[in-house]
């Protein structure tokens, strides 16, 4: 009780001083106006004159007033992550500051899991990316925002789906399996990786991309990200940290008047790169070079055109924040409706978000968060698969399409072809495909500081997830098993995560120079996950959607299905500890131990050491008088952390349901060792602050060596299912280099221009694997049972394994391969890994205006070109359509030469993408109403330099074989997008 | 204060100890400490099923593609599959090729799923199924690759299988059969195993047995197996369970309703739609031409030295087939056996067209790789199993006809001739012949004795094991070159190599 009546006086005391420094008559007295960048007052900036204690700081306007000694010339202005700046007081006049955020503060808190920590006591690999430096434009999901952002972070948007799925590798990938992706914890909350949107199905090919299980954040409302890379950063989180975490910390409320954001977005989406393909009166002419004497309808049609459109997205956005120093809020709500290049395909989503903040008791010693968010996406999914035969998706039918022939015969009748070629327009006009996915983030964190150094933390969270997906494809398609009967499906997905977490943090200056920064915490997770499925077939026509009456199907081919999840628990106890000797010598020292379900009998717990240390050689006194480094750091850190993604009972024997028929057999051998993969990673890094705080950056390297291999091994035979999970002999090797540089180029009072830039480069290998196993499975006409990618030693995982394609013989217009055959002569060529990420960004102010650029590349990746092979190849020609290219060969190919898997189709995919730029104009306050209006025009993937002859080199479709996942294959994907936006925001 | 104070320590208390056991509970799947909720019944129900390699499986695929009965040529852009299909025909696969690992690891499933049966309490009959199931997969392992994986412990996976091999593994199978002989039924569907499948798997065994050995280039018959043959097939001949069809209903044997009309089947897979059963209807996807009748993905043809065996007179070659909901067929136009020249719709009776507009006229010839500009309509196509239209489903209902009462006879036959019988041996297939609409043969030899078994049992999983028992295999034909004897043997699977130190790579691999 005395400490707090000290505080209270303490806070009076301060406006005491003011006023009596108001009242002394020998001083002169400034006034002036301190706002950020954007023209915000910032209220509790410090104004102190130069060389003396005298000082004040800024009301919630942003004004202040000083009284100084008249011998005063400057006063300094600063604030926590804004750079400091001296101000002539000489002239007398009002002072206006604007204050720059200083990235590369040393004063920053970095959340670093179950608690924060000051960055300059960081000893461990930690990025992050701050607000101001996300991406710009559309952005469905948090992984986007910060795509090519830190380096050694790989983000692919796997397809150009609005909401559709993305591939995220921190450090390379480390396992065979399912399971690369990082680990996503949001305001404390783990996320289970998962989304209850359901998967397609039930007849026809419905769109197969998983979507982006992030979809339900909106990232408006996130305040920064932190990426922990490096062992000593994760192993705080033990057998999930294995592949980095991603830490999402959602914007508060300040203590202030209420105060309401708003921002409203409008923006027009085209298709980024159309594919060649012949035109009518080009492919005539193809046909007649061929000597073909059918094929030819006379016409002239685009088919790339009647399936795509200029799409409009529209973003809404506003959040209401404000409260006391004992209770602060934050309550947003955002509306996205995104359609997609694809016609008929869109993503609305809508989300609220409260967080809030409460001091109890008179001593403010217990605290109370309370966040929730609720979400719902709905989506129009196009019918484009990756994983259909020869009938295509809708893609690759109006690809294909032969472009003599009409689309539509009249404007109500499409025109519809015998057999297997399906017209695009039947495709959009008769699938359906619908998915609503509602999510609900409760949490819920009391906490109590039992003494000023020790604070006790409770956190209960659930994470409610409902989908429910509904697909119908009209019986006048004229797909096989489609055409006369009619398929519908309705899939209903429901996961409920809980967390009860207990955290006791101790933060204190033990002695005069030796800080302590500690926690030790027990959690517990629990996940479940059940679905049910219904599909049917054989609808009449009158005039609903079939599975609204789904049960008018007849019976026998009705199928019904349900599925409930094991449940998966993880019990967990953790420790950390941050040490600071003099702000000079660091360490930190984790250690996770982690209970799982999972894991089998004779291996219930894993235990995960992690040990960091650092040098802050700046603060040595032999570097006192030295003026180039502002910071020197060198950082070291050891450490090993799992990774626990294996499906539920992979330990235990299990006897699966089939059928209708009453049928189960054994699908699983017990293995009762059967434990996490273990990565252990060596981490060696500098940072650096040079030039007075101008140019700053990093170096790390890294060696992270994973081991125990997760595998689903193929077992001797006979056996249940021929499989078996265990931990391989082999390991998997990524090293490499990290580089971020960011430099301040101008910095004066009315421009500023700085350049940030990040690189990677990796190298992965696999080691002591017996044998080989089979993955990237291509696809299309002639493509059955073909897979291009081999996980073996000695090579990258998801090595490419193909034909080597020697040109187009010229007499026989058949194509030639190294060695003949090339199903029989396969070799060992190129990765689709790759080798170097890179990331660029640039912001530029000019008094009112700014701009910013952000640019991300990779490079030394090979990709499969599946589309050119089996979509577009010669062998259509009569029939379908085909490539332009192929007719721009020396040699005249013929039309029955096979387009086998080969390096012909494998291109190297090197790409720099231009992702968004942005110019914004600060027009101010208008009128008294409209404070801080702000317009900006941004656009996202302008252009893209490369090399590559697909639609877009960032891609990723699934082709993933047994489990084992695909990397590098371009199949008919949902085509990427070009967006121009039109936003403003403003507060009141 | 203090209260509070005291409230939190002994929540923190609560929850840092309050752990739990980590068990996984199970809630769509049985577990091992739950074995009590497992019958036989329902894991012999999942035997069964996992069969589903012998009806244009992998299996099958391994039986007919590397015969002289079937080929699936690489048209064009179409049915390359990484030569797959090639390597078949032109007997020039590896120890990776797909379809070989596949049909190893098909059959040794269901080996596994057949013992594991033996765990869960069987009644006498439930076991006499499952051991006639797992002598039927050792049967096939052994025929393919002449070293059959058997595991004898079913729970700890780090036990190797011990490996039978040759005549050790045909005694094995015999010594199954005729200990379950009598708890085997009699008056079952032909989808259940009965005392008559058995005998058939018997004969089978019996007459190859003198070829199922490490040598496979010289196969032996021994007169005491042959006699063998002989006294099983009169067993089932006086079962008076089976008749031949009558003429016009070959294709009774495989129509959708084979389970009610086929006089033949002794022994089936069962497909019933909505039920259970295996994707029967690509026996008609995988030979249609993409603008028949349900539009198919055009691939296998036979060959027309082959087709040229059968006399035109023969039904087997082909007819007009009226069976349940079957097309109108106004033009009287073939629609079972094998379709040669034009194609009609079978509704309209227009003639078809194929994707390019010229006539859909299946060719004589083919080639393993079609590079002409007709390649869409090459190879005689064989439809065996008429198209279930009546079923709407995916599923189809016609019958796998595995073991059937021709197959019977013709090994009697065969038994005969291998004894010094062959005129009896005529009377029988002369009789297989006069019921198929066929000239009876002047005489039987080795030879035609080869091509009656191929006439008659063409497209039903038989051919490869055929040829090697009569020595032929290895020879030239359409679309082959002679080839080496350690063809005789499917390569051991690479990745079963690996895993399994019991096993040795076949010869010559």
């Amino acid at each position: 009780m005395k400490k707090t009546i000290l505080l209270r006086v303490l806070l009076c005391g301060v406006w005491l001083l003011t006023f009596s420094l108001l009242a002394s008559a020998q001083n002169k007295q400034i006034t002036g106006n301190v706002s950020d960048e954007k023209g915000s007052p910032i209220a509790g900036a410090s104004v102190v004159a130069k060389g003396s204690r005298t000082g004040t700081t800024t009301g919630l306007d942003g004004n202040f007033t000083l009284s100084v000694s008249s011998s005063v010339k400057k006063i300094v202005i600063s604030y926590v992550g804004y750079t400091s700046q001296d101000v002539d007081i000489s002239s007398g006049a009002a002072i206006k500051v604007i204050l720059q955020p200083d990235a590369g503060s040393l004063t920053d808190v970095v959340v670093v899991g179950y608690g924060t920590a000051r960055k300059k006591d960081l000893t461990g690999a930690v990025a992050t990316v701050k607000e101001k430096d996300f991406n710009k434009g559309v952005i469905t999901a948090p992984d986007q925002l910060i795509q090519g952002k830190a380096a050694g972070v790989l983000v692919i948007n796997n397809t150009g789906q609005p909401g559709g799925s993305t591939t995220i590798r921190i450090r390379g990938s480390s396992s065979i399996r399912s399971g690369n992706q990082p680990l996503f914890v949001i305001d404390g909350v783990p996320l289970s990786g998962g989304s209850s949107r359901p998967g397609a199905g039930g007849g026809g090919d419905y769109g197969s991309d998983g979507g982006n299980p992030l979809n339900f954040i909106n990232p408006n409302d996130i305040a920064s990200m932190e990426i922990l890379k490096d062992a000593s950063a994760t192993a705080i989180y033990g057998s999930r940290g294995a592949n980095g975490v991603i830490i999402i910390t959602t914007k508060r409320g300040k203590s202030g008047a209420p105060k309401l954001d708003a921002s409203a977005s409008v923006g027009v989406s085209n298709v980024l790169k159309k594919l060649e393909v012949l035109n009518g009166d080009e492919y005539r002419k193809a046909l007649q070079d061929y000597n073909i004497s059918g094929g030819d309808y006379g016409g002239n049609e685009d088919a790339w055109d009647a399936i795509t459109r200029s799409a409009i997205t529209q973003n809404y956005n506003t959040a209401i924040s404000g409260g006391t120093e004992n209770g602060r809020y934050r309550v947003s709500a955002g509306y996205l409706n995104q359609e997609g290049v694809i016609e008929n395909s869109q993503l609305k989503k809508i989300t609220a978000n409260l967080s809030s903040s409460f001091k109890f008791l008179e001593s403010k010693k217990l605290g109370l968060d309370i966040n929730v968010l609720v979400t719902q996406t709905n989506e129009n999914i196009a019918p484009i698969s990756a994983f259909v035969g020869f009938t295509g998706n809708v893609v690759s039918q109006a690809l294909q399409w032969n472009p003599t022939l009409k689309l539509r015969q009249s404007k109500d009748s499409i025109t519809t072809l015998g057999g297997t070629t399906i017209n695009p327009l039947s495709s959009l006009a008769y699938y359906k495909d619908k998915a609503t996915v509602n999510t609900i983030i409760a949490s819920f964190s009391p906490s109590y500081k039992i003494t000023d150094d020790l604070e006790y933390k409770f956190l209960y969270s659930v994470n409610r997830q409902v989908g429910v997906r509904k697909g119908m494809a009209d019986r006048r398609l004229n797909l096989e098993g489609v055409l006369d009967h009619g398929t519908a499906f309705i899939g209903n997905n429901e996961q409920t995560n809980q967390q009860i977490t207990n955290t006791l943090n101790y933060n204190k200056e033990v002695t005069s120079g030796f800080n302590v920064n500690a926690v030790i915490g027990h959690e517990w997770l629990i996940f479940d996950n059940r679905y049910n499925f219904m599909n049917g077939k054989d609808y009449k026509n009158i005039g609903l959607d079939y599975y609204d009456y789904i049960q008018q199907g007849v019976t026998s081919n009705r199928n019904i299905a349900s599925y409930a999840s094991p449940t998966t628990e993880l019990q967990s106890f953790f420790a950390r500890a941050i040490l600071n000797f003099q702000d000079k010598y660091l360490v930190t020292g984790t250690f996770r131990a982690d209970g799982s379900t999972r894991f089998g009998e004779n291996k219930k717990y894993g235990y995960f050491p992690s040990l960091g240390v650092a040098w802050n050689v700046n603060n040595e006194s032999f570097m006192k008088n030295n003026d180039i480094f502002r910071n020197l750091k060198l950082r070291f850190g050891w450490g090993k952390t799992g990774n626990q993604e294996f499906v539920s009972g992979a330990s235990l024997a299990r006897f699966s349901i089939a059928g209708n028929d009453g049928g189960y057999s054994q699908t699983n051998f017990a293995n009762p060792d059967l434990k996490w993969e273990t990565s252990t990673t060596t981490n060696a890094g500098i940072d650096f602050e040079i030039l007075g705080g101008r140019l700053y950056g990093s170096v790390d390297y890294f060696y992270k060596k994973t081991t125990d291999v997760l595998f689903e091994r193929t077992l001797a035979q006979p056996a249940p299912n021929g499989k078996i999970w265990v931990n391989l002999d082999g390991y998997v090797l990524n090293k490499g280099w990290e580089i971020s540089l960011t430099g301040g180029l101008i910095s004066n009072e009315n421009i500023n221009w700085n350049i940030t830039g990040n690189a990677s480069f990796l190298q992965n290998t696999v080691k002591g694997l017996a044998g080989f196993y089979e993955t990237g499975e291509l696809r299309g006409q002639g493509f059955s049972d073909v897979r291009g990618q081999r996980v073996v030693s000695g090579q990258p995982l998801n090595v490419w394994y193909l034909g080597v394609f020697e040109g187009i013989d010229k007499s026989t217009g058949q194509s030639i391969y190294k060695n003949g055959d090339p199903s029989a002569n396969k070799y060992y060529i190129g990765s689709p890994n790759p080798k170097m990420i890179l990331g660029l960004s640039t912001d530029f102010s000019y008094k009112k205006f700014s701009a910013t650029i952000n640019m991300n590349g990779t490079f030394g990746q090979y990709i499969f070109n599946n589309t050119a092979a089996t979509v577009l190849g010669i062998g259509n020609l009569g029939s379908r359509n085909i490539a332009k290219s192929i007719l721009n060969t020396n040699a005249k190919e013929a039309v029955s030469n096979a387009p086998a898997p080969s390096t012909r189709y494998l291109e190297k995919g090197n790409y720099l993408k231009m992702a968004n730029a942005t110019l914004s104009y600060n027009i101010g306050d208008i009128g008294k109403a409209f404070k801080n209006v702000n317009i900006s025009l941004t656009g996202q993937n302008l252009f893209v330099i490369t090399k590559y002859t697909g639609f877009d080199p960032e891609v990723s479709t699934d082709g993933g074989y047994n489990g084992i996942p695909s990397l590098g294959i371009d199949y008919i994907p949902y085509p990427s997008a070009r967006t121009v936006i039109l936003g403003v925001n403003f507060s009141l | 204060m203090k209260f509070l104070k005291t409230i939190f320590y002994i929540l923190l208390m609560t929850f840092a100890f309050s752990c739990t056991k980590l068990e996984e509970n199970f809630n769509s799947e049985i577990t091992q400490n739950d074995v009590s909720n497992i019958t036989a019944e329902g894991l012999l129900t999942t035997t069964y099923n996992s069969f589903a390699t012998y009806q244009d499986g992998n299996f099958w695929h391994l039986q007919e593609h590397t015969s002289d009965e079937a080929i699936a040529p690489t048209r064009g852009p179409d049915w390359d599959d990484n030569g797959q299909w090639r390597a078949l025909h032109a007997h020039t696969w590896n120890a990776d090729h797909g379809q070989i690992s596949g049909a190893f690891s098909d059959l040794l499933s269901a080996q596994f799923n057949a013992s594991n049966v033996l765990q869960f309490n069987p009644n006498a009959q439930q076991a006499a199924e499952a051991r006639f199931l797992r002598a039927l997969s050792i049967f096939s392992v052994l025929d393919g690759w002449n070293q059959v994986p058997y595991r004898e412990n079913l729970t700890d996976y780090r036990l190797d299988p011990v490996t039978l091999k040759g005549t050790e593994a045909s005694d094995f199978i015999v010594s199954e059969l005729n200990a379950i002989m009598n708890d085997l039924p009699d008056n079952v569907p032909a989808y259940t195993a009965s005392k008559n499948a058995a005998r058939v798997l018997l004969m089978k065994t019996y007459l190859n047995r003198g070829v199922f050995t490490d040598d496979r280039s010289n196969p032996t018959f021994d007169a005491a197996d042959m006699n063998q043959v002989i006294t099983l097939a009169d067993e089932i001949i006086n079962s008076g369970k089976y008749v031949l069809s009558a003429s016009g209903k070959y294709f009774d044997n495989f129509a959708p309703n084979n389970d009610a009309v086929s006089k033949e089947n002794i022994f089936t897979f069962y497909n019933q739609n909505g039920v259970r059963g295996a994707d029967i209807r690509n026996a008609w996807y995988q030979i249609a031409h993409y603008n028949m009748d349900p539009g198919g993905w055009n691939g296998f043809a036979t060959l027309s030295d082959f087709y040229d065996k059968f006399e035109a007179s023969d039904e087997r070659r082909g007819i007009k087939y009226n069976y349940p909901g079957t097309l109108p067929n106004p033009g009287n136009r073939k629609n079972v056996g094998m379709l040669i020249g034009q194609q009609y719709n079978m509704t309209t009776d227009a003639p078809l067209e194929d994707r390019k507009g010229n006539p859909l006229a299946f060719t004589r010839e083919v080639s393993l790789r079609e590079t002409g500009d007709n390649l869409e309509v090459t190879g005689i196509r064989v439809e065996k199993y008429p198209y279930d239209y009546a079923t709407s489903g995916d599923q189809k209902n016609n019958d796998w006809a595995y073991y059937r009462y021709a197959d019977v006879l013709l090994m009697k036959a065969e038994a005969l001739l291998r004894t010094g019988k062959a005129a009896d041996g005529l009377t029988i297939v002369n009789s297989i012949r006069a019921a198929r609409g066929a000239s009876p043969l002047a005489s039987l030899t080795v030879d035609n004795m080869l091509d009656e078994r191929g006439r008659e049992l063409y497209w039903e999983g038989w051919r490869r094991e055929d040829l090697i028992r009569f020595g032929k295999y290895l020879s030239a034909w359409q679309e082959k070159s002679a080839d080496d004897p350690k063809n005789l043997l499917f390569p051991i699977p690479s990745s079963q190599l690996a895993v399994n130190p019991n096993l040795v790579q076949n010869p010559g691999y």
